[in-house]
């Protein structure tokens, strides 16, 4: 059997990677933002596991009694906090979603962002360029700064 | 001493109060938000006046440290949870239909920035800094246009990503040393955490906290925010809210992880923030997002001050820090009616001669120009590195410098197309008297910085010097530890 320390470790990085390839990999803004919760997921355990004995017992002290080995109270009172700021993060980016599908109809992030540079470039009555590399913008940079 | 919690807990219980005020007077609703900023600056600057060179550490309900919470204040947290009260009554959000709202969440705002601010406990200062999070989300999002829902929910994803990196940052050090109280840290950081592990929990919290101080590789919010946002919110988050995310940064930096590979880390990134931030602005065509990139830059100048060891780096990151404080609200204010196309401000110093005189006193200072302000904490920076034997600290001076040669060429492009006379379109409408006036105040703090530049250098350095004693941190919060 390995060993269950390691195996948790392993649990908590594992999910830290996961969520952090999933940000940036994921072009699908639910998928994202249930990427961030998985880091969020993986950056609570290892908070839980910073002073995770094998075999610690609850810190409950009963009829006077003290274990001999008791776990850390702190770090869980720590994340029951942290579970609930990103519960309510979590709610809040789903129905940010909401509202972007429905004035873009589309969650892809590509789709999503060449639509909000438009929308911007409208509104500032500026061309948009093409790619962020567009020579115009340049050119016409360099007309305003000769100018 | 204890009024110190007041600076919380007041515009916190108020931005609750707010709606069930609004029930029985609209008119007491609309003016107790500001009226209760009026009160924590002033409660400020009482305890500022007190305070002189000593500090105070408050036992929030009574708990010891480290188990309880402490606020901690010098002059440097003073000063910055006054700049938010302060900074937040200047910024109130205009009066739109959505005025309660935005008024509540200015005034959580103002509670946790100053919460932010004063805290002595690193998982108390993660919760502050989600709070100031999720309030700048309603606050961007305030338009209810599509592009601001896009805009805020890609800053959320990034911000998200930043704190649970800080997160994981915490974690590591509260597996290394148990405890989190930042008294207790620094006694045990020069055992504990002057390893690999300790270099790679202070990276971790310098992305997580760098996403609102707009440290380079986490900033791609910063653009799309500032343009859609209201350009008081935007005025609000560059100015204030980013320099509290600093303020941790640097406490952090002073009392923790005091490694020379951290401060290179910061310098490295404050460097590519600058290149990066200057050419963007460079680039951009459209006045909001001209100085959102420029912000970028500036507040790389300030990791790169930040990065100098000991007091001097403190001292020099503080006054452009301030500097920046003051400047940029001022440039966002200005615009409110100016956002768009640069082109569109062909001739605007016709409608608005006052904006147009005060934008080039803020470019002036901004660049760096003698007598303005901006240009002693600029040299400041410069002399600072120059001083330093490492040559990647001069390569950071040389940074500085192309940065603000850029700088001069793009905001001197707009300046001089204010004056411009154009055929076929008509200027842009003047500036609302109510901006206008919040950023003639601003410019004329500046003025008075540039007269008084002797005392207020002074003041700085003691601010500085205070904020760079990590004993005397130590025993505030803790009198029985050992000197």
């Amino acid at each position: 059997m390995p060993d269950t320390g390691l195996l948790l470790y392993g649990g908590a990085f594992g999910l830290i990677l996961i969520g952090i390839a999933g940000i940036v990999l994921s072009a699908h803004l639910v998928r994202i933002i249930f990427a961030v919760a998985l880091l969020e997921a993986g950056a609570n355990l290892l908070l839980l596991l910073a002073t995770w004995h094998q075999g610690a017992a609850a810190p409950i002290i009963v009829a006077g009694r003290v274990p001999d080995l008791m776990a850390d109270p702190v770090p869980q009172a720590l994340v029951l906090t942290a579970i609930v700021i990103g519960v309510g993060i979590l709610a809040l980016a789903l129905s940010l979603a909401l509202r972007v599908q429905r004035a873009y109809g589309t969650l892809d992030m590509h789709e999503v962002r060449r639509h909000m540079e438009q929308d911007i470039a409208d509104e500032a009555g500026i061309d948009m360029p093409s790619s962020s590399h567009a020579p115009a913008a340049v050119q016409t940079a360099r007309q305003e700064s000769g100018a | 001493m204890n009024q110190l919690a007041l600076l919380v807990a007041l515009p916190l219980i108020t931005a609750f109060l707010l709606p069930v005020v609004n029930r029985v007077s609209t008119l007491a609703a609309r003016w107790l938000g500001p009226l209760v900023l009026l009160v924590t600056s002033a409660i400020g600057i009482s305890l500022w006046s007190q305070l002189g060179d000593s500090a105070v550490a408050v036992e929030l309900g009574g708990f010891r440290p480290p188990l309880g919470i402490t606020l901690y204040a010098d002059r440097l947290a003073l000063l910055f949870a006054l700049a938010t009260s302060i900074g937040t009554l200047l910024l109130w959000p205009s009066r739109g239909e959505e005025w309660l709202r935005q008024s509540t969440l200015a005034l959580i705002l103002a509670a946790s920035g100053s919460g932010l601010a004063l805290s002595g406990d690193l998982f108390n200062i993660y919760v502050f800094y989600e709070l100031v999070a999720v309030v700048s989300y309603g606050l961007i999002a305030a338009r209810s246009s599509a592009g601001s829902f896009a805009a805020t929910v890609r800053y959320l994803i990034v911000s998200s990503f930043g704190a649970a990196l800080a997160l994981t940052g915490i974690a590591l050090v509260y597996q290394a040393t148990g405890t989190l109280n930042l008294a207790q840290l620094s006694q045990l950081a020069p055992t504990h955490l002057n390893n690999l592990q300790g270099l790679a929990a202070f990276v971790l919290m310098l992305i997580g906290f760098g996403v609102k101080a707009e440290l380079f590789p986490v900033n791609t919010w910063v653009p799309e925010v500032y343009a859609t946002a209201p350009t008081r919110v935007s005025g609000l988050l560059a100015g204030v809210v980013s320099k509290l995310a600093l303020l941790i940064i640097v406490r952090l930096l002073v009392l923790v992880f005091n490694q020379p590979e951290a401060l290179t880390v910061m310098l490295v990134l404050g460097m590519l923030g600058v290149v990066t931030g200057e050419l963007a602005a460079w680039r951009a065509r459209d006045f909001n997002r001209m100085i959102a990139y420029s912000s970028i830059g500036q507040l790389g100048i300030m990791f790169i001050a930040f990065s100098i060891p000991g007091q001097a780096g403190v001292f020099a990151g503080l006054a452009v820090a301030l500097h920046h404080l003051v400047v940029k609200p001022a440039m966002f204010l200005l615009a409110g009616r100016w956002q768009g196309s640069l082109d569109r401000l062909a001739g605007a110093a016709r409608t608005s001669p006052l904006g147009a005189v005060l934008f080039i006193l803020l470019a002036l200072s901004l660049i760096g120009v003698p007598p303005l302000p901006g240009f002693w904490a600029k040299l400041l920076v410069m002399v600072n590195l120059m001083a330093q034997e490492n040559t990647l600290y001069s390569v950071g001076a040389w940074v500085i410098m192309g940065g603000a040669a850029l700088e001069a060429n793009y905001l001197f492009r707009v300046a001089s197309s204010f004056y411009h006379r154009s055929e076929q379109q008509t200027p842009p409408v003047a500036h609302r008297t109510r901006d206008l006036a919040t950023a003639s105040l601003l410019g004329a703090g500046l003025v008075a910085g540039a007269v008084l530049i002797m005392p207020l250098a002074d003041e700085i350095e003691g601010v500085a010097s205070q904020a760079a004693n990590r004993d005397q941190y130590v025993q505030t919060v803790n009198p029985e530890a050992l000197p």
